[in-house]
C-alpha cells in the first residue's frame, strides 16, 4: 500500500470515525439512580470553625476577666468596705456545671471547695463598694459565660487538650476570684481535682 | 423549543449574560436554577445531554454496563461541582470534560481491580458494538480492540472532533503524545480492519 492509498484510508476512516459521534440512547432511565444520589441530604460538614471561635471567644473573655480581677484587687485594696444599700444587679449562682465537656466531671472535692467558697463569696460581696461590686458582678459572670462556651465546645471536642486546659484555667480564674474577694487562700483547683 | 443562540448575551434572572455557542436560554436558566440545588432543573439538563454524555462513555469503555455507571457518576459529579460551571463553554462541553474524567478515574481503577483479578486468572472485558451499519460495527469493533490510550484518543479526535490540544487537556497528556496516540490507532485499525476483510 502507498502513501496515496493509506491517504485514503485516513480519510475514509476519519469519516467513518465522525458519524460514530451520534448520540446513543441508554437502554434504561440513569435519572432515578441520579436523584437518589442527588437528594440523599448531606451529610453536614462539621466546622472547625465553632470550635476555634469558641476558643477564641473564650480566650477573650478569660483577658478580660482577668483584667477585670487585675482591676478589683487594685481598686479593692484601695477602697474601704462600706457597706451599702444593693444597686448592683442580683447575682444568681448556679451550681457550676457538673460537666466537662462530655467525658469528664467535676470531683466531689473540687465541688464542695466551690460551693464554700461561692457561700462566702455571697456573703463578703455584700461589702463591696457599689462600684467594686458590679465591677465583680460582671466579671464574674462573664467567666462564668467563658465556662459554659468552653464546655459547649468540649461537647462536641471532648479530647481537645487545649479547651480542657482552657477550663481548667478558667474555673482557676472563677476561684481566684472568690478568693480575691472573700480573701481566702489556698484551696486552688489542680487537674487532680477533674 | 429551545432556539440555539451563536455567541451571544442573553439575559437571566435579571442579569446580563455571556452564552457560549450552542447554548439555550432555556439550559442555561436550567443550570442557575441547579446550581441553587433545584434538582427538577437538573433534571432537564440530564435528559438534554444524557444521549451525548452516554455515547462518548460507551465510546471510550466499549461496554454499555459501565458507560451506563459513568454516565450516572457523571452527573452525579457534575451535581457536586455546579459551581464551578461559569458558562464559558456550553454545558454539554462541561458535561464532556467531566464524562472523561469519570471514564478515566473508573479505569485507573478498575484497571487496579483487572490486575488483581487476572493475577488469578486471565479474564479478557467484554465489548459490544452499537453501530447498526455494517462497516461503521466493524469500525467499532476495531475501535473497542484498541489499547486504552489509543482508543481513548482516537475517540476524542477522530469522533469527537477534538483538537490535539484539548483531547491532551482532557487526558491529561502532552499534545504531541496525542498525536503519536492517533497514530498508533490509525495503524492498528488499519491492520485490524484489513485482516478482517480478509
Amino acid at each position: 500500500m502507498n502513501g496515496k492509498d493509506d491517504r485514503k484510508f485516513d480519510d475514509d476512516l476519519l469519516e467513518r470515525a465522525a458519524k460514530l459521534a451520534a448520540p446513543v440512547a441508554p437502554e434504561r432511565d440513569l435519572w432515578p439512580g441520579i436523584e437518589q444520589a442527588i437528594t440523599v441530604p448531606r451529610k453536614p460538614r462539621r466546622s472547625a470553625w465553632n470550635g476555634a471561635w469558641a476558643q477564641a471567644a473564650a480566650v477573650i473573655l478569660l483577658v478580660g476577666g482577668s483584667s477585670g480581677l487585675t482591676y478589683l484587687t487594685m481598686s479593692g485594696a484601695r477602697n474601704a468596705v462600706v457597706p451599702t444599700a444593693a444597686e448592683a444587679p442580683v447575682l444568681v449562682f448556679e451550681q457550676a456545671s457538673a460537666n466537662f465537656g462530655s467525658q469528664y466531671t467535676l470531683g466531689p472535692d473540687f465541688q464542695d471547695a466551690r460551693s464554700d467558697l461561692v457561700e462566702k463569696f455571697e456573703q463578703r460581696i455584700e461589702n463591696l463598694s457599689p462600684e467594686a461590686r458590679v465591677e465583680v458582678l460582671a466579671n464574674i459572670e462573664t467567666i462564668r459565660k467563658a465556662i459554659d462556651d468552653i464546655n459547649r465546645a468540649l461537647s462536641r471536642e471532648p479530647d481537645n487538650v487545649l479547651l480542657q486546659e482552657l477550663l481548667i484555667n478558667t474555673y482557676r480564674d472563677e476561684l481566684s476570684m472568690m478568693i480575691e474577694v472573700d480573701g481566702i487562700t489556698g484551696a486552688a483547683m489542680r487537674r487532680g481535682d477533674i | 423549543m429551545q432556539a440555539v443562540l451563536p455567541s451571544s448575551t442573553g439575559v437571566i434572572d435579571g442579569g446580563v449574560v455571556a452564552l457560549a455557542a450552542d447554548t439555550t436560554f432555556d439550559e442555561l436558566r436550567w443550570v442557575r436554577r441547579a446550581q441553587q440545588a433545584d434538582s427538577s432543573a437538573f433534571e432537564k439538563l440530564y435528559r438534554a445531554n444524557v444521549d451525548r454524555v452516554y455515547g462518548l462513555c460507551l465510546r471510550m469503555t466499549g461496554n454499555r454496563s459501565e458507560a451506563e455507571d459513568c454516565t450516572q457518576d457523571a452527573f452525579i459529579q457534575a451535581w457536586n461541582s455546579l459551581d464551578k460551571f461559569r458558562g464559558d463553554s456550553a454545558f454539554g462541553t462541561w458535561m464532556h470534560r467531566v464524562a472523561v474524567n469519570v471514564v478515566l478515574g473508573r479505569m485507573r481503577k478498575s484497571r487496579r481491580e483487572q490486575d488483581r483479578i487476572r493475577a488469578v486468572s486471565e479474564v479478557a472485558p467484554v465489548r459490544q458494538t452499537i453501530a447498526d451499519d455494517g462497516e461503521l460495527r466493524d469500525l467499532e469493533g476495531a475501535i473497542n480492540e484498541l489499547p486504552s490510550g489509543a482508543r481513548h484518543v482516537f475517540v476524542l479526535h477522530a469522533v469527537y472532533g477534538y483538537s490535539h490540544g484539548e483531547t491532551g487537556d482532557m487526558l491529561g497528556i502532552a499534545e504531541g503524545t496525542s498525536k503519536a496516540q492517533l497514530n498508533r490507532a490509525r495503524r492498528l485499525l488499519k491492520q485490524q480492519l484489513e485482516a478482517e476483510e480478509k
